[in-house]
C-alpha cells in the first residue's frame, strides 16, 4: 500500500448502508446512551417536591420577602402552590374548581393568606399540602382522566406538569435568591422532555405556527433524547427541519423562561421555520 | 389530543415575556442562534439516539476510517469489517469519545487502525498455530493438493515477512509465535527482561503490520 496517514478512501458501495444497519441492531434509534430508567408520574412530582422543599428549608427569612413573579414574593409564590394543591386535590375528588377560574386566579385566596405568616408556617403548609396530593395520586391510575380548571387531561400528564411548574418555579426563587440554577433528576426531566414534546403540535396551534412541518427533535444532555414530530397538521409537502439543542435549555424554553432567540441551537432545513417551531414551544408556557 | 391540551392553563400571564416575543411573526423573524456543527454537538446527537447523525458521521468520517483500516489490511473486505465495527462502536459508545482529547476524526482513525492491528494479529496467530501444527503433527491421511499449496502459500508469507525483521525482533517472534512461549519463557530463554521482550514483540508485529500485504488475508 502506498496510502498516507490521512488519505480518505471512497468506501465500496453499500458499506454506508451495511454500517447503518449493523449500528441499529446494536443500538436502536431513539435510545439514549447512557438509557434513563424509568419513573412513575408520580415519583416524578415527588422528587420535584422534594426538591422545592428542600430549597424552601435552604432560605432564610429575609429571602421569603424577595420579589419573585406578579406581586407575590417567595412565601406568595409558596401560597400560590398550596392552592394549586387544593385546586388539584379538589379535581382528583371529583370536585374541581369552577371551569372559569384560571390557575391564577383560583389560587390568589391562598396566596393572599400567607402575608404576615412566619416563612417556616407556610413551608410547612405546602409541605402538607404536597404531601397531600401524593397520597392521593400514589398507586391512582395514571390514565384516568382528571378536569383541573375545565380542563381534561391524564393523571400521568398532570403529574408531570406540576413537576414541571415546581421545577420552574424553584428556579424562579433561585434567579431572585442569586442560587445556582437546579437541574431535575435524569428520570424526571425524561418525563418532562417527553411531555412537552407531544405537546408541541398543541403549541404550534397556539403560536399560530403556519404550515406543517416534519420535525426532528434532538434533545441533547441526560434526560434528553430524539423525536419525531408533525406539527401544523398533515399536508402532501410538510417542511423538514431538525433542531438540535440542550434538554434543559428546551425545557426552559418550553417553561417560557428562555426567549427563543437566546436558544443555542443547531438546525437543519428552514430556520425561519425553525424559529415558529421555538415559538411553539415557548407558547406551552410550561411553569 | 384534546386530553393534553388543556396544560395551557400552566402559562402564567405575568411571567410572560413581552408580547413579541410570543407573537408568531414576531417569533419568525427573530434570529435563531447557530451552533456549528463540531464534533462535540455529533456526538451529543448519537448520545441522544439521533440515528441521523450516525449518518452524518459515516458521511462525514466513513472515508478516513475505512481509509484508516485499508491502510493496514490492504484488504477490502476486511477493511469494511473494520470500519463496520469502528462505527457500531460509535453508536453503541459515544460517551467514550472525548472532545478534549482530540478529534472525533482522530479518534476514530485510531480506532480503526487498532481494530486492523488486531485482525493483522489475530491472523498471525492463527497462522502461527497452522504452521505448528503442521510442523508436530503428521498430516491426517492425504492432504488435498489445493490445501498444501494454500498451507505452504501462508507459511511462506509469514516466513518471508518475519525474515525482513531485525534480528532481535526476529527472535522473540520465532519464540513466541513459532515456538509457541509465554512472554517470560521468551525472556528466560534469551536472557532479557520480561518488559523488554514485550516491546519487541510490539515493534515487530507493528513492523509485520506494515510489511504483510493483502496476499496475507486473502488466502485466509
Amino acid at each position: 500500500m502506498t496510502t498516507g496517514p490521512h488519505e480518505h478512501v471512497t468506501p465500496p458501495a453499500g458499506l454506508r448502508e451495511r454500517v447503518l444497519e449493523a449500528s441499529l441492531r446494536a443500538r436502536l434509534a431513539g435510545h439514549t446512551v447512557p438509557p434513563v430508567p424509568r419513573i412513575s408520574p408520580d415519583e416524578a412530582f415527588s422528587r420535584a417536591a422534594d426538591a422545592f422543599y428542600g430549597l424552601l428549608c435552604a432560605l432564610d427569612e429575609p429571602a421569603w420577602r424577595l420579589h419573585v413573579l406578579r406581586d407575590l414574593d417567595v412565601q406568595g409564590l409558596a401560597g400560590h402552590l398550596i392552592g394549586v394543591e387544593e385546586d388539584v386535590q379538589r379535581a382528583l375528588s371529583g370536585h374541581p374548581a369552577p371551569d372559569h377560574q384560571d390557575h391564577v386566579t383560583s389560587t390568589q385566596p391562598a396566596a393572599d393568606r400567607q402575608a404576615g405568616r412566619a416563612a417556616a408556617a407556610t413551608r410547612t403548609d405546602w409541605r402538607r399540602a404536597a404531601d397531600r396530593t401524593l397520597a392521593v395520586v400514589r398507586g391512582a391510575d395514571m390514565a384516568a382522566e382528571v378536569t383541573v380548571w375545565g380542563i381534561p387531561l391524564p393523571l400521568s400528564a398532570l403529574l408531570v406538569a406540576r413537576a414541571f411548574e415546581l421545577w420552574t418555579h424553584e428556579n424562579d426563587i433561585r434567579r431572585v435568591a442569586g442560587l445556582p440554577a437546579s437541574v431535575p433528576d435524569v428520570p424526571t426531566l425524561r418525563l418532562m422532555t417527553e411531555l412537552a414534546t407531544s405537546m408541541l403540535p398543541f403549541g404550534a396551534m397556539l403560536a399560530g405556527l403556519q404550515g406543517p412541518v416534519n420535525l426532528r427533535l434532538v434533545l441533547t444532555g441526560p434526560g434528553g433524547g430524539t423525536w419525531d414530530v408533525v406539527i401544523g397538521g398533515d399536508a402532501p409537502e410538510p417542511v423538514a427541519i431538525g433542531i438540535v439543542t440542550d434538554v434543559v435549555d428546551f425545557c426552559r424554553l418550553a417553561a417560557n423562561r428562555l426567549d427563543p432567540a437566546d436558544l443555542d441551537m443547531h438546525v437543519t432545513g428552514d430556520r425561519s421555520r425553525a424559529a415558529g417551531v421555538l415559538a411553539a414551544a415557548s407558547a406551552l408556557a410550561l411553569d | 389530543m384534546p386530553a393534553t391540551l388543556g396544560l395551557v392553563w400552566l402559562a402564567d400571564p405575568a411571567t410572560e415575556r413581552t408580547a413579541s416575543t410570543r407573537c408568531p411573526a414576531a417569533a419568525n423573524r427573530a434570529s435563531v442562534p447557530w451552533v456549528e456543527a463540531t464534533d462535540a454537538l455529533l456526538t451529543a446527537r448519537l448520545a441522544a439516539g439521533d440515528d441521523r447523525a450516525l449518518a452524518d458521521a459515516f458521511d462525514r468520517l466513513g472515508p478516513a476510517v475505512y481509509g484508516a483500516a485499508l491502510r493496514v489490511l490492504g484488504e477490502w473486505n476486511a477493511a469494511q469489517d473494520v470500519a463496520q465495527d469502528v462505527f457500531v462502536e460509535l453508536w453503541s459508545h459515544p460517551d467514550r469519545y472525548d472532545p478534549a482529547a482530540g478529534s472525533l476524526r482522530t479518534y476514530l482513525t485510531v480506532l480503526a487502525r487498532r481494530r486492523a492491528i488486531d485482525v493483522v494479529r489475530s491472523e498471525l496467530r492463527r497462522i502461527a498455530r497452522q504452521e505448528r501444527n503442521h510442523r508436530l503433527t503428521p498430516p491426517p491421511g492425504v492432504a488435498s493438493p489445493s490445501d498444501e499449496v494454500e498451507a505452504a502459500e501462508a507459511a511462506g508469507v509469514v516466513r518471508a515477512a518475519v525474515r525482513l525483521l531485525p534480528d532481535s525482533q526476529r527472535e522473540v517472534v520465532e519464540l513466541a509465535y513459532f515456538g509457541g512461549l509465554s512472554y517470560r519463557e521468551v525472556a528466560l530463554a534469551i536472557g532479557i527482561p520480561e518488559g523488554t521482550a514485550k516491546s519487541r514483540l510490539r515493534l515487530a508485529l507493528a513492523r509485520l503490520e506494515s510489511v504483510l500485504d493483502r496476499q496475507l488475508l486473502e488466502m485466509s
